[in-house]
């Protein structure tokens, strides 16, 4: 018993000896045949576990990284929702820049500041005073018309009534000077009553057109004249007799009025002929140059097809056939279908398209004899 | 040790070698946890001697592929802590979770000494600093995720009544 158990203790003692001995051996390999074997063992017997490790520390990295890239979603989000706001904004500050540059001086432009809540918006605060020039009953504008008119003045800020004030009138007119009325806040009670505008007092002669552009009228003293107000929407019917009132779609959106610009009284004396005009203009030199883009498209277009229906016929009158363009059915084989020419829409918007079609450069006549030539016998 | 209890045995060295490639490089402690050691102590106190230093070699060399410059030294560190938990089973693996942690600790910290000697990358005081606060606390995390994992694997591990 006891020789079995010194027999083992000298087993396990030679294996122990040799285990070291080929651990030593393997530290003692040269590099050269060191990485051979640490590469044959990692791509044998520990590649399923290199494979493990390797998921487990990008694993780790992605915890690691989970509270940055939170962190970095989170800051793209806020900066996304802010975006439709400062693209708004933007809008807004390059139209106050171009009235400003337009209105050349005599402005104040501050910042307008909603105190109350919705659906009460008769009144803001500016955020400029008497020490900026503002006085009393001086208007205050936006790039779109006519926002309000200051009623009380502190050094440093200002109130001001807004159009939608039940005391605010103003003077108004259309631009031709066909009519004239008083512009008030049309106030029924109901849901959007308080966003639109009466024009009282219109002379019964004097109709306006659903569309047409109201401005301030200049009477009175307080607003110059030319300022916009608002559209005609429809004509209300009163009780009066003598006169007319039309209802108005406002130029300026109280709950939207954040930068705006007060007239100094020195101002209003010197006129503001162009000032808004410049913006109509502008709205309609862009209308005619996509107009005119249209029609260039819409002629190239057809002069196009045309040359294409020429080419066409040359071909079928080369191989014996009729050529596509040729009506007469008596001439024509029956197989060949006849081109059907539509029956002119006498129309404004179709005569509008015959005008800026180009009738000069697509003639199917000119183009018929230029391209197609006259054989003895033919039809014409 | 019957069959049953063999493969009981060896599936429960895979698992703690497993745990040693996800587990641990996932937390990413400074001072990390060895399932290799335990998986070696473990299968230790099962065998033979000889046949413990034969599971730390080989263990040991498959560790050090990972890091060719040491190639050697882990063989040998296992090697010594597997043929002396073996030898000193009677003494250390009781069924006492107190001995078995120390028991852990032991081997951890031992093997912890023979590898940063027989690596020779870390001298000086930095190698002191590694034996004496490192691998104390890696040894004793170790033997407190040993514990745990005995606690937990207990009929796994415990031995079939005959």
């Amino acid at each position: 018993m006891a020789r079995a158990i010194r027999s083992n203790t000298r087993l396990d003692l030679i294996v122990l000896t040799i285990c070291i001995v080929l651990a030593l051996a393997a530290r003692a390999l040269p590099n050269t045949m060191r990485d051979p074997v640490a590469t044959g063992i990692r791509r044998t017997f520990l590649a399923p576990l290199v494979m493990l490790q390797e998921r487990s520390e990008r694993g780790r990295q992605s915890l690691l990284l989970a509270d940055f890239k939170q962190a970095s979603i989170d800051s793209l989000s806020l900066n996304s929702m802010k975006a439709g706001s400062l693209e708004s904004e933007n809008d807004r500050l390059r139209k106050i820049i171009g009235l400003g540059s337009r209105l050349r001086w005599g402005f104040i432009p501050t910042e307008a500041l909603h105190g109350r809540g919705v659906r009460d918006e008769t009144t803001v605060i500016l955020s400029a005073g008497s020490r900026a020039g503002v006085s009393r009953l001086s208007p205050v504008i936006a790039p779109e018309g006519l926002v309000g008119v200051v009623d009380q003045v502190d050094p440093t800020m200002s109130h001001a009534m807004l159009w939608t004030h039940p005391d605010f009138r103003v003077s108004a007119m259309s631009p031709d000077g066909t009519a004239f009325g008083i512009a008030q806040a049309h106030l029924t009670g109901s849901a959007t009553g308080g966003y639109l505008i009466e024009l009282r007092g219109v002379p019964f002669r004097a109709t306006l057109k659903p569309g047409a552009l109201i401005v301030s009228s200049g009477w009175g003293g307080v607003w110059p004249r030319g300022i916009p107000i608002g559209t005609v929407l429809e004509e209300m019917k009163t009780s009066e007799g003598w006169a007319r009132t039309y209802l108005l779609r406002p130029a300026v959106n109280p709950a939207d009025v954040y930068s705006v610009m007060i007239l100094r009284r020195d101002r209003l004396a010197k006129g503001f002929d162009g000032v808004w005009q410049n913006v109509a203009q502008v709205d309609q030199a862009t209308q005619r140059i996509i107009v005119s883009g249209d029609s260039a498209a819409r002629a190239a277009a057809l002069a196009e097809g045309a040359a294409r229906r020429a080419v066409l016929d040359s071909v079928a009158r080369s191989n014996g056939g009729v050529p596509l363009g040729v009506t007469d059915s008596a001439k024509a084989p029956a197989v060949v279908a006849p081109v059907v020419r539509r029956p002119p829409v006498d129309t404004a918007a179709a005569r509008a398209r015959r005008d800026s079609a180009g009738r000069d450069t697509i003639r199917r006549d000119s183009v018929r004899t230029d391209t197609i030539p006259h054989r003895p016998g033919a039809a014409r | 040790m019957n069959v049953g209890a063999a493969v009981r045995a060896i599936i429960s060295f895979l698992i703690f070698v497993v745990l040693h490639y996800t587990l641990r490089p996932l937390l990413g402690w400074r001072a990390p946890m060895d399932f290799l050691i335990l998986a070696l102590l473990l299968a230790a106190v099962r065998v033979r001697p000889a046949t413990a230093a034969v599971i730390g070699f080989v263990l040991g060399l498959i560790s050090d592929s990972l890091a060719p410059d040491a190639l050697g030294a882990g063989a040998i560190a296992m090697t010594v802590v597997g043929f002396g938990a073996s030898y000193l089973k009677a003494v250390f693996f009781a069924d006492n979770l107190v001995l078995n942690a120390f028991f852990f600790f032991l081997g951890k910290w031992v093997f912890d000494i023979l590898y940063f000697i027989g690596e020779q990358r870390v001298h000086g005081f930095e190698l002191l600093q590694q034996l004496l606060l490192w691998s104390p606390l890696s040894a004793a995390v170790t033997a407190a995720v040993g514990v745990l994992l005995l606690f937990i694997m207990r009929p796994l591990l415990e031995p079939t009544p005959t």
